[in-house]
């Protein structure tokens, strides 16, 4: 048997986009799309000031290659093997380092005017990067700032701004980066007459920037033509023709065929994400499906191209999160043809993608059952299931107004936004729950605590206490965000900006401005607190003393105990007592942050999820659930690994107990094993009921992997393998190639469950 | 109100290999057959049993010390249980940190199971599938069967009956107009064979399902009926016998059958064996190859069934 479960292709590539994949495919598996992190507990905490939440892969702030851990080759970035050749000339290093928006354009400018244009033969989709803002440009918030961080990450709480938003596309489309370069000029005439130096100051920025990026095309379009111009082979020669009047006219005009619009939205991507984050870019089949159908009337293109079309651009963006499906604002189903041709493009060439599909329950039927199917034949994830109708009502819940709520969009790994409206920090900040319940134990034993209740008190004034560092930590930073790190890229397609001179990252700058923060350790300190509750509140057997010597020491020489602790019920097995404890500490934790509120006078939001922190057993002591220190935590609100044993249906069961609606975003992850499949008709059935069923009862997101964990193992040992070279698997709320990740990312995945049945 | 208990083993929640669409199976204890290759060897035996899990152990000696009889013993090579003199005190179960020790078997009323079962209800629902019984036989224990099915039909959920039919037909008679849907092994022709692995001999087994389709061609059972043949290699795996069991249901049940199921062999269940210190005779036995898997499909396909009916399931060397 294999690692995956073998497939028919549904749709063929031509022999020119095989050409382009394998091109791709082939700097991913030699890394050169890696993204790194240099610390765990960059991870842990979403904060370290070695690091500042980016890593650079070159200049002053990057780190010695032996301590990069790879994350996986879902990066933008294509790794020359050089670093930034004009490092010298950066302005900023020339003139100065200054914490302004003018100052930031600058570099971001000089760093893109000196990205060369990098056309590949066999493409049609054109547009690449080398080198990161973060390379040449410092991200600090300066020392007071870094001070505020260490203290905060002593109590649990760390957090970094930086990208992590969605803009909004259709401003673009529509307009062109000419009309956004109007809008700015009209505003930076009304500003100037108001005398508004602060905004002015600010728009002539976004000036400086937009104009690079029109530039950054316009070398694509006069690189293509130079290769033109040389090219013998005629249908080469054409390409090459077709790229540079593509590039020339959407430099500034918006696109008009279904082909400029990808072009107009890869170009958009790449401009964005030079700056080194995190963005989701929205709604595609909204977004593309009245160009192609313009373009299907006027008979300029066929199905096939499209598919070709949309499938060049996912080879090279990677690791982009779009959505597709989903509801419009009269509340119809908002699927279209177009989500057709984006999930088609995928089933044909394979590599990963970072796509969701919203569905909710008048889902156009047949659009469910093909994603189920190629979710079943891939096994890979995608698309990555979200339920709609359950954003919307998160989003209701924070206070987003009703007439827009409709446009939420997954946007990253477990998050959703309102593209163009949100700057939220999603998926940057993190509660890490067990500092609060070490807090609430030592308290406990300080204070001889007897009766179980009074420790649940003091859990939730210490959980306070967390949430209280991390508001202060990230006011000191969002003063001072949009000097020091201003998304002026993003804002450009985003309402607000442009007109209110104001960048996202400042107050007001958008509309929502929500802080959102990922919290690590849910189950296993619900475990641990209904262990405790059984066997020191309840039996007697220990006392509250004992438990913290014990983990402290890492259950050495407590075997018999740490067994104890461990036999206790665990969240997961739909077991309402210990389920119960984990609800109690979610709802702990959304009284918590409902009431918690950042100085742009908008509440925190909390997300059952976290992306790796739960691997890095190197800063996570053991717990009292029975964990050894060196087994991984609970990944986001699943249950911790190996502790669910009464199937899955009895930890979806466990997981809509707790209430969703509270949080932004959680994930079920599912490892299933491809045996399930043996001799079953219609794989893609089984997955679209138990999705149907499983968001029926208030579920967020499910990512699953058709894999074979044991087999897997051996991609672990021999990475060389050609046959191991494009395993693609979710880890978490992304995708990536199995054997580009770091070894201890790849070692806590094949101890996941693998479930034998879905 | 309920009226019987049951003696469970096991329930899986959420399994699709047994019946049609997502299920939960819950496992009765007890068996009139003894295959050498069965699944579930803690389900042979009626009586409630001692497993003991070796890997789960750390040597803490707990046991010992809580056993009223002395038969729990810590030596070098670790923990063993005298199994015949062990009296069931639970002494070693209640003391043991780890689990390793555990007994397999408990009671339980019907309406307490079902509650348990219903938690999965939507995923039934929207699968298309519901509970299963199986075992052990199931229908040693039919009138606690019948009222979990009775509970079922009730709340609108599909009810299977996993059987090897080598019980009085009145038992299943009992429980058919209850049942959705009745999976029925047949696992060799050879009346000599079948009592030399399964311990009894087949011909109550092939007069029932007789029974079985003639009550259904008459309207008083609705039950869809599948048939499933385990995959034994060299026992039940031969060509004379699939061809046998095929030609059997072509000639007898084809109008009544919907699914005929193979499923081959592996060796997941080795540890149970283990777990009950008993030295199952197949764990040599080697797993089916897809050509194995391919020549049996060939087979079934010669004796004429329908190819949409048979579905071939399970684990190969591939």
């Amino acid at each position: 048997m294999k690692v995956r479960t073998e497939y028919k292709a549904k749709f063929i590539p031509s022999d020119r986009l095989k050409k382009v994949m394998e091109y791709n495919q082939e700097l991913a598996y030699t890394g050169k799309r890696n993204i790194y992190t240099a610390d765990t507990t960059q991870l842990v905490y979403h904060w370290t000031d070695k690091s500042n939440g980016v890593v650079p892969r070159t200049g002053e702030w990057s780190f010695p290659p032996e301590m990069n851990l790879s994350m996986g080759d879902h990066g933008c970035r294509v790794d020359n093997g050089q670093s930034f050749p004009k490092y010298d000339e950066v302005p900023s290093h020339v003139e100065g380092y200054e914490a302004t928006a003018e100052s930031w354009a600058k570099d971001y400018a000089f760093l893109l005017s000196n990205t060369p244009a990098s056309i590949h033969p066999y493409e049609s989709i054109v547009g690449e990067f080398f080198w990161e803002m973060n390379e040449i440009r410092k991200y600090n918030f300066g020392e007071k700032v870094h001070e505020m961080g260490r203290e905060v990450r002593k109590l649990g709480a760390g957090g970094t701004s930086h990208g992590h938003t969605c803009p909004d596309y259709n401003i673009g489309l529509t307009q062109g980066w000419g009309g956004i370069m109007k809008r700015i000029d009209d505003s930076i005439a009304l500003y100037t007459r108001l005398e508004e130096t602060e905004k002015t100051g600010y728009l002539n920025g976004l000036k400086i920037v937009c104009q690079a990026i029109i530039d950054y095309i316009k070398d694509y379009a006069d690189k293509a033509n130079a290769f033109a111009d040389k090219e013998a082979d005629e249908a080469q020669k054409a390409l090459y023709r077709q790229i540079a009047q593509d590039c020339a006219y959407i430099a500034e005009n918006p696109p008009k065929t279904f082909h400029q619009a990808v072009q107009w939205i890869h170009f958009a991507i790449m401009t964005d994400r030079i700056v080194g984050h995190g963005n989701g870019y929205g709604r595609l089949d909204l977004y593309l499906n009245d160009f192609y159908q313009k373009d299907l009337k006027d008979g300029i293109i066929t199905r096939q191209e499209a598919r070709e079309t949309l499938a060049e651009m996912f080879l090279k963006i990677r690791g982009q999160h779009f959505s597709i499906g989903g509801r419009l604002k009269d509340g119809s189903d908002a699927s279209n043809e177009m989500s057709f041709i984006i999930l088609e493009a995928y089933d044909m060439v394979d590599d990963y993608n970072n796509l969701f599909l919203m569905w909710h329950k008048d889902i156009n039927n047949e659009l469910m059952d093909y994603a189920c199917d190629v979710l079943a034949r891939h096994g890979a994830s995608v698309p990555s299931m979200a339920n709609y109708d359950l954003l919307v009502d998160c989003q209701l819940r924070s206070g987003v107004d009703p007439d827009i709520a409709w446009n939420v969009a997954v946007s990253g790994c477990q998050w959703f936004c309102l593209p163009g409206r949100e700057y939220c920090d999603q998926d940057v900040n993190a509660l890490v729950l067990l500092d609060p319940m070490w807090r609430t134990i030592d308290r406990g034993i300080e204070e001889n605590v007897t009766d179980f209740e009074r420790l649940m008190e003091i859990f939730k004034e210490e959980f306070k206490r967390t949430a209280e560092a991390l508001r202060i930590f990230k006011d000191a930073q969002y003063d001072v965000l949009d000097k020091v790190w201003p998304e002026m890229a993003t804002s450009l397609n985003c309402h607000g900006p442009i007109e209110r001179g104001i960048d996202m990252t400042g107050a007001r700058g958008v509309d929502y401005q929500f802080t959102s923060t990922n919290i690590l350790g849910i189950p296993n300190v619900a475990d641990s607190l209904y262990a405790i509750k059984k066997l020191v509140f309840e039996e007697g057997a220990y006392t509250l003393a004992q438990v913290r010597k014990a983990t402290d020491e890492n259950w050495k020489d407590n075997e018999v105990m740490r067994q104890r602790f461990l036999r206790q019920d665990k969240f997961g097995n739909d077991i309402d007592d210990a389920d119960a404890m984990c609800v109690r500490v979610c709802d702990i934790i959304a009284e918590v942050l409902d009431a918690t509120k950042n100085n742009r006078g908008q509440q925190y939001r909390g997300s059952l999820f976290q992306f790796q922190g739960h691997t890095c057993t190197d800063v996570l002591p053991a717990t009292p659930d029975g964990r050894l220190a060196e087994e991984p935590l609970a990944h986001g609100c699943n249950p911790t690994a190996g502790r669910n044993v009464n199937g899955l249906l009895a930890t979806a069961n466990s997981v809509t107990k707790i209430k969703n609606y509270k949080f932004q975003g959680g994930s079920l992850q599912i490892e299933l094993q491809p045996r399930f499949f043996d001799g079953k008709e219609n794989i893609g059935d089984y997955i679209k009921h138990f999705t149907e069923a499983f968001f029926s009862r208030g579920a967020f997101q499910i990512n699953l992997n058709i894999i074979d964990l044991e087999k897997l193992k051996d991609a672990i040992e021999h990475p060389d393998n050609p046959e191991y070279r494009n395993i693609i698997v979710k880890v978490t709320g992304y995708t990536t190639r199995f054997i580009c990740m770091a070894k201890s990312f790849q070692i806590e995945f094949v101890g996941r469950n693998n479930y034998e049945s879905l | 109100m309920s009226h019987s208990k049951g003696f469970i083993f096991d329930i899986y929640r959420g399994t699709t290999h047994d019946g049609p669409g997502m299920r939960s199976t819950v496992f009765l204890k007890g068996c009139c057959l003894s295959c050498a290759w069965c699944h579930n060897p803690e389900s042979i035996s009626s009586k409630q049993q001692l497993w003991w899990e070796k890997n789960q152990c750390i040597g803490c000696g707990l046991c010992e010390k809580s056993c009223d009889g002395n038969n729990c013993t810590l030596s070098e090579s670790g923990v063993s249980v005298n199994t015949e003199k062990c009296k069931k005190c639970a002494g070693c179960v209640k003391a043991c940190p780890t689990g390793a020790i555990s007994f397999v078997g408990k009671e339980i009323d019907a309406d307490e199971l079902f509650a348990e079962l219903k938690k999965y209800d939507s995923y039934y629902k929207s699968y298309g599938g519901g509970i299963t019984v199986s075992g052990g036989e199931p229908l040693l224990q039919y009138e606690f069967v019948k009222e979990l099915f009775a509970l079922c039909r009730q709340n609108g959920i599909h009810t299977a009956l996993d059987t090897c039919g080598a019980v009085p037909f009145e038992y299943l008679d009992e429980v058919l107009p209850l049942t959705d849907c009745v999976l029925y092994d047949i696992k060799l022709m050879d009346a000599a064979l079948h009592k030399q692995y399964t311990g009894q001999s087949n011909e109550r087994i092939l007069e029932n399902i007789l029974k079985i389709a003639d009550g259904k061609r008459q309207g008083k059972y609705s039950s869809e009926i599948w048939i499933r043949t385990p995959l034994i290699p060299k026992i039940t795996a031969t060509a004379e016998n699939i061809s046998a069991i095929a030609g059997f249901i072509k000639e007898n049940l084809d109008d009544t059958v919907s699914r005929f199921e193979l499923c081959t062999f592996n060796k997941a269940c080795a540890n149970k064996y283990e777990k009950l210190g008993i030295d199952w005779t197949l764990k040599d036995f080697p797993v089916m190859s897809l050509k194995d898997v391919e020549e049996i499909r060939k087979i079934v396909e010669e004796s004429g069934i329908d190819k949409e009916k048979t579905v071939i399931s399970g684990i190969t060397s591939e």
